[in-house]
């Protein structure tokens, strides 16, 4: 993970975006190639300055005068698209570098993505921009569309520049990017800014995203990711966008599969894949992560072209029954509610629809109507104060004016008092004469009820999580850091990988964590004397660095209740053990004060590539890793994402007292994951850690670590 | 053959294929970034060079070659 404390370099990224001249430098006569058509693509799509291209082999270019160097350029240029196979870039970065350019996108490729050779070229233009004061996007990148009409740049080698739109899109992707532009131009959806960022050797999406925070012409931020270099930097960046300009952060992360979690020696480290973390961080950070391109659009133009939802009661009107049964089916699986109209509203469906109209939600107008029943049903529907938004279906019938009610749909959505209204008109062929002008007009359209659902609760979603109160994360101060660290040091001079039961619960001692206490018998006699002295019943587990799950070799004994039955538990832990891990070396046999009627959860730690530390909770127990009931938060962890990773779990009604069972004590829960997580920041050294079971009793009573492993 | 004929034929060679001037040929001058050759004359100078010097250039290492000097050297090395 980078040094997210070096002080980040300052990029004018409006050179990049907003240049009063650009040189293509590398460019060629050559029709069909990457240098010819970037030049011609500036040129052909109106761009509003002027345009060099620096082409030593050629004299003119397309009636352009060239230039063989850069530096021969008489006048000043704001950006340099650099187009030279990647051998001789360096050269013309140091040209624009002498002659006083600050802004450079490299499209070349032949970079880090060839392997060290191209690393070193890649470190060799980063050297040449940081000696100039420069900022460059790429290398191996497809380039820039600016649509703003007081540029129009499309420095890139897409086939046609997109229209204007309020969608920025940001791709690490380069050929990614085509297939968006051809998908987005079918559907009429525009770009305020279109960027193929590629290798990101100095330029990285952060910088981007922070550029579109203040970016006027964007509401809304697409972004299209394979490998997350600095995942705090991205989080802080996401956050401080959402946070300070509302807009929205769409991602697809790519390379979603889970090597090395099987070889991984905890539980946290087998359940924390790093798409998992990844997953955690985003929702962390209020990105709406999303699995396709397709889903991406279907969210974006929800929240570009219509007021975001201000709750989830959806009026659905619709002329067919059966799609309108589907989309409630689907609404309800999103988390959302069906509206309840007011006596208003109802009486207002009896007097203008027909008798046999369905006048309750979904409101059916009946498979003959036209506009006008639409323009009334839409009308009353979302003038109830009961409706945060409205979702409108349409299946072709032979009397349906899909034009009229196309444009009927985008009256009602214009004068909708802050309330978003969807689409769906079904079909293929006819319904596109409707869908056309819903497209062109800005109603979000969609081929299904369910992906219109789907984008509607994205929307809602994404409304309640930057609305809801963001609690910092807690400082606690009667944390011993050092002597924590003392612990840590010393297992690891001693070349261990991981700290012993005892040891582990020292260090959590130090920050905080309640345990339930412990005593380590090498014989039976002591063992019950022991057990004697905690008081029956008791816990009994095998102590031995040689075995990670003590259960599956019969290392432990439950419930042992009395001196006979804590001398006998012992005997057979030792021999059960012996016989199943007849290498294992033994230190003894644990005894904990067995409590009953607690509910087992499990926290753990791990130290992510790209985020750092995380911090898990779950149901714990035995089963962990096949029940697979986990939440993640990113150290350190806010006091609001401590209590949504609580939530988030399947067990939640479980442990706040469903069907008859004692609401468990859930803040103190929340305090020991806060406590894990400030553990995690401060003891970079901790590479996982399990603390499973923590038993959690009922609520205002406490929950104690009743086990824990630290891996180092 | 002498390090300067060899020089004074290459820079005919490139002349011919790049349509320039050998007489304005520096012997440090890039033959993509100075003389602006493209990838296709990349590989005709290679081609071009091997007919003039009747020798076997390994492909993959002569395209590797960036300099007027650069393809002197390497073709001297050939020659040997």
């Amino acid at each position: 993970m980078p040094d997210s404390s070096a002080p980040a370099k300052k990029h004018n990224l409006d050179r990049i975006f907003y240049p009063k001249s650009v040189a293509v430098v590398g460019t060629t006569s050559v029709a069909g190639t990457v240098p010819y058509d970037i030049f011609a693509n500036i040129v052909r799509d109106k761009f509003q300055g002027p345009v060099y291209p620096v082409s030593p082999g050629t004299r003119v270019i397309d009636c352009f005068k060239t230039y063989k160097y850069v530096k021969d350029i008489p006048d000043p240029v704001d950006l340099a698209v650099v187009v030279f196979p990647a051998s001789v870039c360096h050269l013309a970065m140091e040209q624009c570098g002498e002659s006083g350019i600050k802004a450079a996108i490299v499209i070349s490729a032949g970079f880090r993505e060839v392997g060290e050779e191209g690393l070193k070229r890649e470190e060799r233009l980063k050297a040449i921009a940081d000696k100039y004061g420069m900022s460059f996007l790429g290398p191996n990148c497809l380039g820039v569309i600016n649509t703003d009409p007081d540029v129009r740049l499309d420095a890139s080698f897409a086939r046609k520049m997109p229209i204007e739109g309020q969608i920025a899109f940001l791709s690490q992707s380069g050929a990614l990017c085509t297939a968006v532009l051809d998908f987005a131009r079918a559907k009429q959806i525009g770009f305020s800014k279109f960027v193929s960022f590629g290798n990101k050797a100095d330029v990285s999406e952060i910088d981007l995203l922070n550029y579109l925070k203040d970016d006027p012409k964007t509401a809304v931020i697409l972004m299209y990711l394979e490998e997350v270099r600095d995942g705090p930097a991205l989080m802080a960046a996401a956050q401080e966008v959402i946070r300070k300009s509302g807009k929205p952060i769409l991602l697809i992360k790519s390379g979603r599969t889970r090597p090395g979690a099987a070889a991984a020696a905890s539980h946290t480290g087998s359940l924390a894949g790093s798409d998992e973390v990844c997953d955690a961080a985003l929702r962390q950070a209020g990105i709406v992560r999303c699995h396709s391109i397709q889903e991406m659009f279907d969210t974006a133009i929800a929240m570009a072209y219509q007021p975001l939802p201000k709750g989830n009661r959806v009026a659905i009107v619709t002329n067919a029954g059966g799609p309108g049964v589907m989309a409630t089916d689907a609404a309800i699986e999103d988390g959302l509610v069906l509206a309840k109209f007011s006596d208003e509203t109802t009486a207002k469906f009896k007097r203008f629809l027909p008798a046999t109209a369905n006048i309750k939600n979904p409101v059916d107008v009946i498979g003959d109507a036209r506009a006008d029943r639409y323009q009334v049903a839409l009308g009353a529907a979302m003038a109830d104060p009961g409706a945060d938004g409205a979702l409108v279906i349409v299946t072709p019938q032979s009397m349906t004016d899909l034009e009229a009610i196309a444009d009927a749909v985008s009256q009602q959505a214009h004068r909708g008092a802050g309330k978003p209204v969807y689409a769906s008109f079904m079909g293929e062929a006819d319904a596109a004469r409707g869908i056309e002008i819903l497209q062109a007009r800005h109603i979000p359209h969609y081929a299904q009820p369910e992906s219109m659902c789907r984008s509607f609760a994205a929307a809602y979603r994404f409304r309640a999580a930057s609305q809801a109160e963001h609690v910092a994360p807690a400082t606690f101060n009667d944390v011993d850091p050092a002597k924590a660290r003392a612990i840590l040091a010393a297992a690891a001079r001693a070349g261990r990988d991981h700290l012993p039961q005892a040891d582990a619960e020292r260090v959590l001692a130090a920050y905080g964590l309640p345990l339930l206490g412990s005593r380590v018998a090498t014989s039976a006699e002591t063992a019950a004397a022991a057990a004697a002295e905690f008081g029956y019943p008791v816990v009994m587990k095998v102590v031995s660095d040689d075995i990670v799950h003590k259960v599956d070799v019969g290392g432990v004994v439950l419930d042992v209740d009395g001196d006979k039955a804590a001398r006998a538990a012992y005997a057979s832990i030792m021999s059960q053990v012996a016989a199943r891990c007849p290498d294992a070396r033994i230190d003894g046999v644990l005894i904990q004060p067995m409590i009953r009627g607690a509910e087992e959860v499990i926290l753990g730690l791990k130290r992510d590539a790209s985020f750092g530390p995380v911090v898990m909770f779950g149901l714990g127990g035995t089963f962990v890793e096949i029940l697979r009931d986990v939440s993640f938060g990113i150290a350190p962890v806010p006091g609001d994402r401590a209590g949504a990773m609580v939530r988030e779990t399947r067990a939640y009604p479980k442990l706040t007292g469903a069907r008859g069972e004692k609401p468990r004590d859930l803040a103190g829960v929340e305090v020991c994951i806060q406590r894990l997580s400030q553990l995690g920041v401060d003891c970079p050294e901790i590479k996982e850690l399990d603390v499973n079971p923590l038993l959690v009793l009922a609520e205002g009573e406490g929950c104690f670590v009743a086990d824990a492993r630290i891996m180092l | 053959m002498e390090r300067q004929e060899i020089a004074q034929r290459v820079k005919q060679v490139i002349g011919r294929v790049l349509k320039t001037d050998p007489a304005a040929l520096g012997d440090e001058d890039n033959f993509i970034f100075d003389l602006g050759a493209d990838s296709m004359q990349s590989v005709q100078l290679v081609a071009a060079f091997e007919e003039e010097f009747d020798i076997e250039m390994a492909e993959d290492k002569a395209l590797q070659v960036q300099t007027v000097s650069g393809a002197v050297d390497f073709i001297a090395g050939c020659l040997r």
